[in-house]
């Protein structure tokens, strides 16, 4: 956003043209007549005199289609044309904008539902208002329609553009009122793509579409392991490269900054460095066995309930531990960012989910003030909670400085798999208890993995936080079955490589260790899997789990829905199996599903069918929901089934699709998805909460298809072979 | 070191350049093209697709000196007024999430529909495996190709 909104006040306020509505950080809405001194918004609108409604966002695109979803709840109650609605990203530091939060979390829907919808609503009372007033009608004979005024008996009717001057006079309303849900004309109708055109034309402009005049380009040779420390280079040789400008070092390795990228990749490759010292020792193998040793330790308690009245004594106890793989987000769009730092200013373009987060890094990098750093936000080719670290920016800023020019720099895809903030391994020791009459008594789980360390690795004083070790170890401590006693414990295990959110965060390692060993133990009783959670999930309807709330009946209801969809107990043939798992995420949005597979004498896994059942709460664009869980579903499929990220010698091994390979179309299963027919009034989170329960359905469904409990991700062929 | 000379989208192009140089980079960097994606570099992730006498071929994997001569189509010039078949499917069945992949995977669907009128499940699978999209949007792709398929077996009636 270059433009800011004082500019725009100043605007408003000379030509009485706009009418201008935001809100503060606390969700109050805010009229722009009576608004003085610093505010803070989140978002805000504007309509000016053409019509035009220009919804400014801090929610970034990833392809979680933010935009599409945020513009239907502002369409919704300002009865705007869906053509006249322009979407524009905020940046952190416009005076609107002092800080911007993190797009991530799956909170876009649950935080704009209420203030949006207001907005609008204000903006159509003021609107309808001005235009009785116009036309000297009463307002009741008034309504919104389309991007229009209308007066019902004359049939007259006043484009918004035509009224918003007369309406920007008017007084804020304080508690405008929201439409009945049966007339909604956007929520819950499938609604297409803001931005499809330009996508499809390729005019859509990501981060690496960035460009100023002026601009080189860097590519940048990286310590390949912690602390390694740069040995010998040659500088001559990258320098010979036609185009290559500068050869720079800074903290983080030594750039090749040239007119364009091949000249900058060229040169880099011809610098032919050689690093020294630093830590060699990790080995993810090694690693594996720090983490399976780690998880029959006793850890931090999160959860434990134990049965006021003690139970018969466990006569029988199933145990298994779970391992799970580094893996990296890979999103299509590598990492880049232009820096352009002039002075004690810099300048920003980067696609980012933390843009708030970015301008302070960047500051304090530079050692400027935050308000001499601006950001623009560009469209991101995947996200994934990658682009929540600000790595990147923090090198193209460096570089900039270092050649006084505006310099984007663009990782390769090795770049991006060998220095990833990898999503972290971990490791999972579950057992359950039974009594002699084989009822469930008892169900321990304990996690071994490693806290986030995007800024470091946490205080001392963070981990003492309340809930701390609780967030590492979603999936874990809030087992929704009802057990009479239930110990959760987390084992922080130190990692120096740089790990951070994955789709999902903490949540699929565990889940996928929950819903497999919940099998196990169905199983091991000789009970259906699918009517074990049922019968597990019976008894208290919520129920409270550390900070987490679930209810039991949302989590059952679509397990049957699943189970009436997706013909669960109809045989299969030979090497094909159905398997299921549930999760409710954060106690909020529940997912369950039935997978189909097909094991191939070969060993090949062939995912053939996958059912949903989903509560995301009230659904805003079906369509949207509908993507997400096709896009967790092939996320899932690829952890379960595809590349994972070892490290020997502390440096990653995988450098690009070939060896840490994802899902593909030949991949692609069928997919089926169902809603729950009356799911709340309100949107739920559906970017993350369908990913964690995919993986456990189908590691579930090739035990069902080959009688084999495969315990370790990815899964490979070579253990299915016949 | 030299000046190539090559067709894209209709124009006749001449652009100064070492010949090693990716064709993928004489698009983005010299001829402000940026619809062509980079993914991977290496071939493996069909992002950077263009279109060489309606076949599908890397960008990334052609040296500017060998691209010397030859005509090539960016999603840029696939159609005039976003009208192509394909494009117009992608719009209806909703295929985007990020759309990053998404002008290679289009025109990689168009190759194919030139080999294939009317393409099987498997022929799309054998096709359109070669590229990889991360948010997942394989099963709405495979959808959009029947309908643009259609489409232009209509056209062609």
């Amino acid at each position: 956003m270059s433009t800011t909104r004082r500019t725009f006040l100043k605007s408003a306020v000379l030509t009485g043209a706009s009418l201008l509505i935001g809100f503060d950080g606390t969700r109050r809405l805010l009229g722009e007549a009576v608004t003085s001194g610093p505010i803070r918004l989140s978002k805000w609108i504007r309509i000016d005199s053409t019509g035009t409604v220009t919804l400014t966002i801090q929610e970034a695109e990833m392809g979680q289609g933010v935009r599409t979803s945020l513009a239907m709840l502002l369409a919704e109650e300002l009865e705007a044309d869906w053509s006249r609605i322009v979407i524009v990203q905020a940046s952190p530091g416009a005076p609107d904008f002092p800080n911007l939060g993190s797009t991530g979390g799956s909170d876009s829907m649950e935080s704009g539902w209420k203030p949006l919808r207001s907005a609008g609503a204000a903006a159509r009372e003021m609107l309808i208002a001005a235009a009785a007033a116009r036309w000297q009608v009463a307002r009741a004979e008034c309504r919104a329609e389309n991007g229009a005024i209308v007066h019902g008996k004359s049939g007259r009717r006043l484009p918004f553009g035509e009224l918003v001057a007369e309406a920007a006079q008017l007084e804020l309303p304080k508690d405008p009122p929201l439409k009945d849900p049966k007339d909604f004309r956007f929520i819950g109708h499938p609604t297409k793509r803001i931005n499809a055109l330009d996508i499809v034309t390729g005019a859509a402009s990501y981060g690496i579409d960035t460009h100023v005049p002026g601009m080189l380009s860097a590519s940048l040779e990286r310590a390949p392991w912690p602390g390694a420390k740069l040995a010998k280079w040659d500088e001559k040789a990258a320098l010979a490269v036609r185009g290559v400008r500068a050869v720079v070092s800074i903290s983080n390795g030594i750039a090749v900054v040239a007119d364009g990228n091949w000249p900058a990749q060229k040169g880099r490759a011809l610098l032919a460095a050689e690093w020294t010292g630093g830590d060699q020792s990790f080995d993810s193998t090694k690693h594996r066995q720090t983490l399976e040793t780690a998880s029959r330790g006793r850890g931090v308690l999160l959860r434990k309930e134990t049965p006021p009245v003690p139970p018969g004594p466990v006569v029988r106890t199933i145990e298994a531990t779970y391992a799970y793989p580094f893996y990296a987000h890979a999103p299509l769009e590598t990492m880049n960012c232009l820096a352009d730092v002039r002075g004690d200013h810099c300048t920003i373009w980067a696609p980012t989910q933390s843009s708030g987060r970015l301008r302070k890094r960047v500051a304090a990098a530079l050692g400027v003030a935050p308000e001499n750093v601006e950001v623009n936000v560009t469209l991101m080719g995947g996200g994934f909670g990658r682009r929540l670290a600000v790595d990147y920016a923090l090198e193209a800023a460096e570089i900039s400085r270092a050649v006084r020019a505006p310099v984007q720099i663009l990782w390769t895809r090795a770049d991006d798999m060998q220095h990833g903030h990898f999503q972290a391994a971990s490791s999972h020791r579950l057992s359950g208890g039974f009594d002699a009459q084989n009822a469930l008594l008892s169900w321990r789980h304990t996690k071994a993995g490693s806290f986030h360390n995007l800024d470091g690795p946490p205080t001392e004083e963070k981990t003492k936080e309340e809930n701390f070790h609780i967030y590492a170890a979603w999936g874990v401590y809030d087992v929704p079955y009802a057990i009479p006693s239930i110990e959760t414990a987390y084992v922080p295990v130190d990692l120096p490589m740089k790990h951070g959110p994955w789709r999902a965060v903490f949540a699929p390692s565990s889940v996928f260790a929950r819903e497999c060993f919940f099998d196990e133990l169905a199983g091991a009783v000789g009970a259906d899997p699918l009517a074990y959670r049922l019968k597990m999930l019976e008894g208290v309807d919520i129920i409270k789990a550390g900070p987490t709330t679930i209810d039991r009946r949302r989590l059952r209801a679509v397990l049957e829905l699943v189970q009436s969809k997706s013909d669960w107990g109809k045989p299969l043939g030979e090497r094909q199996g159905r398997g299921v798992a549930c999760n409710a995420y954060f106690g909020g949005t529940c997912i369950a599903y039935v997978v189909e597979v097909r094991v191939g004498p070969d060993g090949e896994v062939k995912v053939e069918r996958v059912v949903a059942a989903v509560d995301c709460g009230l659904v805003v664009n079906p369509i949207g929901v509908e993507q997400q869980i096709e896009g967790a579903v092939l996320w899932g499929l690829s952890s379960a089934l595809k590349g994972e990220i070892t490290f020997a010698g502390g440096l990653a091994q995988q450098k690009s699709f070939a060896d840490f390979s994802v899902a593909r179309m030949k991949d692609s299963p069928k997919i089926e998805i169902h809603f729950l027919p009356n799911p709340g009034k309100t949107p739920l989170g559906m970017g993350e909460p369908p990913v964690p329960p995919i993986v456990p359905a189908i590691v579930n469904a090739i035990f069902a298809a080959t009688g084999k409990r495969l315990r370790q991700l990815p899964i490979r062929a070579e253990e299915l072979r016949v | 070191m030299s000046a190539i000379e090559l067709s894209v989208n209709g124009k006749l192009q001449r652009v100064d350049c070492d010949g090693d140089t990716p064709l993928i980079w004489v698009l983005r960097d010299s001829l402000a093209l940026r619809g062509t994606k980079y993914g991977c570099g290496v071939g493996v992730c069909g992002a950077c697709t263009i279109l060489e006498e309606g076949r599908a071929v890397r960008s990334c994997q052609i040296p500017a000196a060998d691209a010397a001569g030859r005509k090539f189509i960016t999603i840029e010039g696939l159609s005039r007024d976003a009208d192509h078949p394909c494009q117009r499917a992608w719009i209806e069945e909703d295929v985007a999430q990020c759309g990053f992949c998404q002008p290679g995977m289009i025109l990689t669907a168009c190759s194919l529909l030139r080999e294939h009128a009317t393409p099987t499940d498997s022929e799309i699978d054998a096709v359109m495996s070669d590229s990889v999209c991360r948010c997942g949007t394989y099963p709405r792709i495979r959808k959009a190709i029947h309908r643009a398929s259609a489409e232009l077996r209509k056209a062609a009636k």
